[in-house]
This record gives C-alpha cells, structure tokens and sequence, in this order.
C-alpha cells in the first residue's frame, strides 16, 4: 500500500484526529459528575479557608462529604446581588460557584460581547461572622480566582484564598503556594469609596516603624511575578468594584449609621446583615 | 521469556535510564519530586502513557504516512495524556494530587521519552515489545523520580509520604532541599554512582 499519496495522508489524519476527539469527547462527558462533585469539595475547602475555618492543608485532610457537611453546618446565608448592591435572590445553602461560573459573571461584570445577562455575583455569610465573595480574573497563562473574606458589616479583610490554573510554579503560583502571601490580606482594609478598591503594590507597600503593613488596602505584590501580581490586582478590583455598593452598605449599617444618611430608601436590615459583635 | 525481550524490559531500568544515560525528563523530574506521593503519581502516569502510547503506535506503524509521522504520534500521546489527566480529576483519593502536579501531568506530552521511544522503538517493532519497552522506560523514569522523592521529602519535610519520620527525633526540615536545584544535586549524585558502577559509560 502506497502511504504516502496525498488523499491517503489527509484521509489517515483526518481519520485519526475524528476517532481520538470522539473517544476524549465521550470520556469527558462520562467523567464530568465525578470531577464536579471533586470541584464543588475544593471550592468549599477554599471558602471554608478564606473565612478561617482551618488552614487548607488541614481541610484537605477531610473527605468530600466532610467538606460538605462542614460546609453545611457554617453557612448561614447565601444570596446573589446585582452591581447596584441590591439583593436579587436567595440561593440555595448547598450552592457554590465553580470557576466556570465565575468567568461567565467575570464577563457580565465587564460588559462587551461576551456578556450573556446582567451579572448576579454571589454572596456567602458563615456563622463565624465571615462575609466570604469570589474574585476571578486573568493571571499570566490562565485563570486565577479566590475567595475573600470580610469580617461581618465592616470592610476589612479576614481572610483569602487563591487558586490558579497554570501560574509558574515558585513565582506566580505562590498566590496559592505561599501561605504568607494569603495571610498579608489579613488586617488590611478595602476601600469602597476609592476606584482602586485594593492595591497589590510592586515594589512595596506602604510599612509602619516596625516593617508592618500599614492598616490601608495595599500588600506586597510577589517577586518574579509582576504579571500575576497585576492580574490578581485587577481581579480584585474588578470583583470588590462590582461589590463595593454591597458590601460598604453593609459596613454602614454596622457602623450603627444604617437608617441616618440612607437617602436612597434602603430598607434598614440591621439585624438581618450584622453580626451580633459589631 | 527469550534474551531479547528480557533486555528490552531490564534495560531501560539501569543501564541505559532514560533520565541518567539518555539524559531525557530532567524538567520534569526536578518538579514533581517534592513528594513521595507526587513521585509516584507522575511515575505512574507516565508509564501508562509511554506503554499505551507505544502499543497502539505500533499497531498503526504500517498504516502511518511517513510525512505526518509526527503528527499522528503527538495526537496518539495527547489522547493518552489528557485521559489520564482525566481519570486523575475523577477520583478523591487522586483529585488534590493532580491539582499538586498541576501542568507537569499535561506536560507529559513534551516528555522527550515518550516521543523518543515512539519513534526509536514502536515504530520498527511488533506491539508487545513495544508496549514493554513504554512500560520499561516508564518505569526506569519513575524509579530515579521516586529515589530523588524519597531523599527530598525525607530531608525536606521530615516526612515520608506523609508520615512524619525524622520529625519525631526533632529533626528541623531543610529548605533548601525543597527548591527545584536540590533535586539537580541529587540527580548530578545518581549520575555519579551509576557511572562509577558502569564503567563503559565514563567518557575519556
């Protein structure tokens, strides 16, 4: 048999490559509850993280149902908004949202064409006083996402996770790896009223007599990663942007200030949105 | 089992290891490394890939247009790469591994050795000593990747798969044991010992 006549080459590869896409197609479709429910475990493992319920090399200690029943034993409430900061409905306790879903409301967020409705960004309150939200956004080679803590009614910042697809190993994957970069979050306080919500700073963030971080909304971006850093930065701004109505409503009204200078008719919730503590 | 086969399978273990003689999956050997537990996912999986990859380009080596060889090797180890990547995301017990080895297990498909014994040896030889050579050398990759593993995670974190060992005498963990150019270290040792052993292999 002559192999190497043209008809035959395009024939032999077009073959090929139709009966290697059906084999991975059907895998993937049979395959997919299984990685879900994987998925689903992972990202209550990283809530769960953020809002201070164990480090994460302790929750992955647990099995899936662990996690699950972990979750469903701390979560208190779970609703989505939309960018005016008004509430859009109540979700199910045992709902998360996996990567997937947060690049599509990445792209309502952002407007273009891509947009497919107008964004319905997820809010999570735990029974620790955590009000967790997602960030997601475009590191250097692919999606990075997380979670960020707020204590209950104010705006600083509890905790944070973040997880990465293929960032460098070493460099832009210590958003994950380094558990000291997650923890310079801790303490540091978004700005709500400013366009820049939150300022990962390269060459430094502002620091007390004591080489402390000052309480602002700046952190020390990674070294080597400069590109990472920005991603994460943008990622941050871009979700805390969206949220910012929300959650500096829901500061206000912890302050105490709920009902006095809420011109716009809110409804006062006081006891509804704040912890017992504030 | 007649002499040929035997020095198919044997080999590629020592005498001629993909990573200390043919000097091939070193990128990868100083990633995954870090874990005994990660060590030995990877080596798995590559001797699933290499073994399955070269059977069934060896059933196919007569019908395979010379001027696409390549290409249709490269589709066959991607199919195989991506499924294993895919068993790995099914299973809790292999979920949090496969998030650890993150690219290095998609990487696998610009492993040197897996295309090299495809093209060196599957495609001139019938397929059950093809796939015992994928296997083999798989194998020989995955015995250097656990020896390194075991004296990484042992100096590194005191443990061993993830069982404290030198923790419970006070050990204190090395860092530097941990960062990728320990493993180099390690390897350029390996080398060494093999080579004093195997004389022929020493250059003048």
């Amino acid at each position: 048999m002559n192999t190497n006549n043209n008809v035959y080459t395009v024939v032999y590869t077009t073959v090929i490559v139709v009966v290697v896409a059906a084999i991975l197609a059907f895998v993937s479709q049979s395959l997919k509850s299984r990685q879900d429910a994987n998925e689903k475990a992972e990202t209550i493992a990283q809530m769960l993280t953020s809002a201070k319920y164990g480090t994460k090399a302790e929750l992955d200690k647990l099995s899936n149902s662990e996690k699950l029943e972990k979750y469903a034993q701390e979560i208190s409430e779970a609703y989505t908004i939309g960018l005016d900061g008004e509430k859009i409905e109540e979700l199910p306790l045992d709902k998360v949202y996996s990567p997937s879903e947060l690049k599509r409301q990445n792209y309502n967020i952002k407007g273009g064409a891509n947009k497919t409705a107008e964004p319905a960004l997820p809010v999570f309150k735990f029974k620790n006083g955590s009000v967790v939200v997602p960030v997601y956004g475009a590191g250097l080679w692919g999606p990075i996402w997380g979670y960020i803590a707020f204590e209950g009614g104010t705006s600083t910042i509890k905790g944070a996770y973040f997880d990465h697809e293929s960032e460098t190993a070493g460099l832009g994957a210590k958003i994950k790896d380094d558990p000291s970069f997650q923890a310079e979050f801790e303490g540091e306080r978004a700005d709500f009223t400013s366009a820049s919500v939150f300022e990962i700073v390269k060459g430094g963030a502002p620091k007390d007599a004591e080489g402390k971080s000052v309480v602002d909304n700046k952190i020390d971006a990674i070294t080597g990663a400069t590109m990472t850093s920005q991603g994460l930065d943008a990622a941050i701004n871009t979700w805390l942007g969206a949220y910012s109505k929300h959650l500096s409503a829901n500061a206000a009204e912890c302050s105490g200030k709920c009902c006095e200078g809420n011109e716009e008719g809110h409804e006062c919730q006081k006891e509804h949105n704040c912890q017992e503590e504030e | 089992m007649d002499a040929k086969l035997k020095e198919t399978i044997l080999n590629p273990i020592f005498k001629g290891n993909p990573i200390t003689v043919l000097v091939l999956g070193i990128c990868s050997s100083l990633a995954v490394t870090v874990t005994m537990k990660g060590a030995l996912v990877m080596a798995l999986s590559v001797i699933v890939v290499t073994g399955i990859s070269s059977l069934i380009l060896s059933l196919l080596r007569q019908t395979i247009p010379g001027r696409v060889r390549i290409i249709v090797q490269l589709v066959v180890v991607a199919m195989m790469v991506i499924l294993v990547d895919q068993l790995l995301k099914s299973f809790e017990a292999t979920y949090a591994i496969d998030k650890q080895l993150s690219v290095y297990i998609g990487l696998i498909i610009t492993n040197c050795i897996v295309m090299g014994r495809i093209e060196a040896f599957a495609l001139g030889n019938k397929p059950w000593p093809s796939f015992l050579d994928g296997v083999a050398n798989g194998a020989g990759y995955g015995l250097i990747l656990i020896i390194v593993a075991f004296f990484r995670e042992l100096l590194g974190s005191g443990t061993l798969f993830g069982f404290d060992i030198l923790n419970r005498f006070g050990y204190v963990p090395n860092n530097l044991v941990i960062l990728p150019p320990f493993a180099l270290i390690l390897l350029g040792c390996i080398v060494w010992v093999q080579r004093s052993i195997q004389k022929d292999l020493q250059e003048k």
